[in-house]
């Protein structure tokens, strides 16, 4: 917590005592009792410290927990389903030629890309992540592939005779293989979960 | 007969309690604490541990939002409102605790106790 933060805090809870303090004098106790019953309330200081404490960071915030690792997690699942999907399979990635430029789509790897966008919306809505927060961590390996896109391609540009320059229409395919298509795929899966009506039983258990 | 309703029951309903409050009207936590212990008539109490902690658990979710005002003694008080997503929450919310009451009401009979 920063400073400002932990001086609201503080402020919030003395302005507290302060009530609880005038409420007794008015329902009239004496100063010293009513102080001794403000005073139990900061008794439990420590216990109250770390339960705000606890509740304004967490363990780990919420961005982290509604996005980093469910998107982590897609991720590492999609790559594993790749890396799996190639040698158990005799079937190979069909390749479409268009304008003498290759483009190789694995439709094994893109069915079952939702079920991987699914699971990464459902650990983020699990987390109490927004539909829109669903959507990314669901979709986050294309997000990534996108990036890299951004950032390699106008580098690739720049270079003097580089293949990317010279070969375009060959980027735009392997965009679409490696972004597009993947993208598409988490969508369906991703989408299937976030924008699904929220169960509330589980925020208000009486336990 | 103890009027204090057992505390796991007590941490489940401080949410519904708070947002039904603050659902009236904007309250700052001392107000929200003495509202709904009168309510209840002493059934949900809350100190100061248990109080803030869930109003700014409410506040992170975006279920409530505050800001400093000067209350009609002229002190300055953290009042908490209600959010549109607050309010979204709290329909659902009602209507969960309305489904357990009635659920509890079937098994053990509360209305014939």
């Amino acid at each position: 917590m920063d400073v400002n933060q932990r001086e609201e805090i503080i402020s919030e809870l003395a302005a507290h005592l302060e009530d609880l303090y005038q409420e007794h004098r008015t329902h009239g106790m004496s100063e010293s009792m009513a102080f001794q019953l403000c005073l139990r309330q900061v008794a439990e200081g420590h216990r109250i410290a770390r339960s705000i404490e606890r509740t304004k960071e967490g363990v780990m915030n919420h961005r982290t927990k509604a996005l980093w690792l469910p998107g982590l997690a897609t991720l590492a699942t999609a790559s594993i389903l790749l890396v799996i999907l190639q040698p158990i399979s005799s079937l190979q990635p069909k390749t479409f030629w268009v304008n003498g430029e290759q483009l190789g789509v694995d439709l094994r790897w893109l069915t079952l890309l939702p079920i991987c966008g699914a699971a990464g919306a459902y650990l983020s809505r699990r987390a109490g992540g927004k539909t829109l927060t669903c959507l990314v961590a669901g979709m986050f390996p294309a997000i990534i592939m996108l990036g890299s896109y951004c950032l390699f391609f106008p580098v690739g540009l720049l270079e003097r005779n580089s293949f990317i320059s010279h070969h375009l229409l060959y980027l735009g395919l392997s965009l679409l293989d490696t972004t597009v298509l993947p993208a598409s795929a988490l969508f369906l899966g991703a989408a299937a979960l976030a924008f699904q009506r929220r169960d509330r039983t589980g925020t208000h258990n009486a336990s | 007969m103890d009027k204090r309703i057992d505390s796991n029951i007590t941490r489940g309903s401080a949410e519904l309690a708070i947002l039904t409050l603050l659902n009236e009207r904007p309250l700052y936590g001392f107000e929200i604490a003495k509202h709904i212990e009168e309510r209840t008539a002493g059934a949900l109490r809350f100190t100061m541990a248990s109080l803030y902690p869930m109003l700014y658990e409410l506040e992170q979710r975006g279920c409530v939002k505050a800001r400093w005002e000067t209350n009609p003694a002229g002190r300055d008080r953290r009042y908490y409102s209600l959010t549109a997503a607050g309010k979204k929450e709290l329909v659902p919310l009602r209507r969960e605790w309305k489904r357990f009451f009635h659920a509890l009401d079937g098994l053990a009979g509360l209305n014939h106790a």
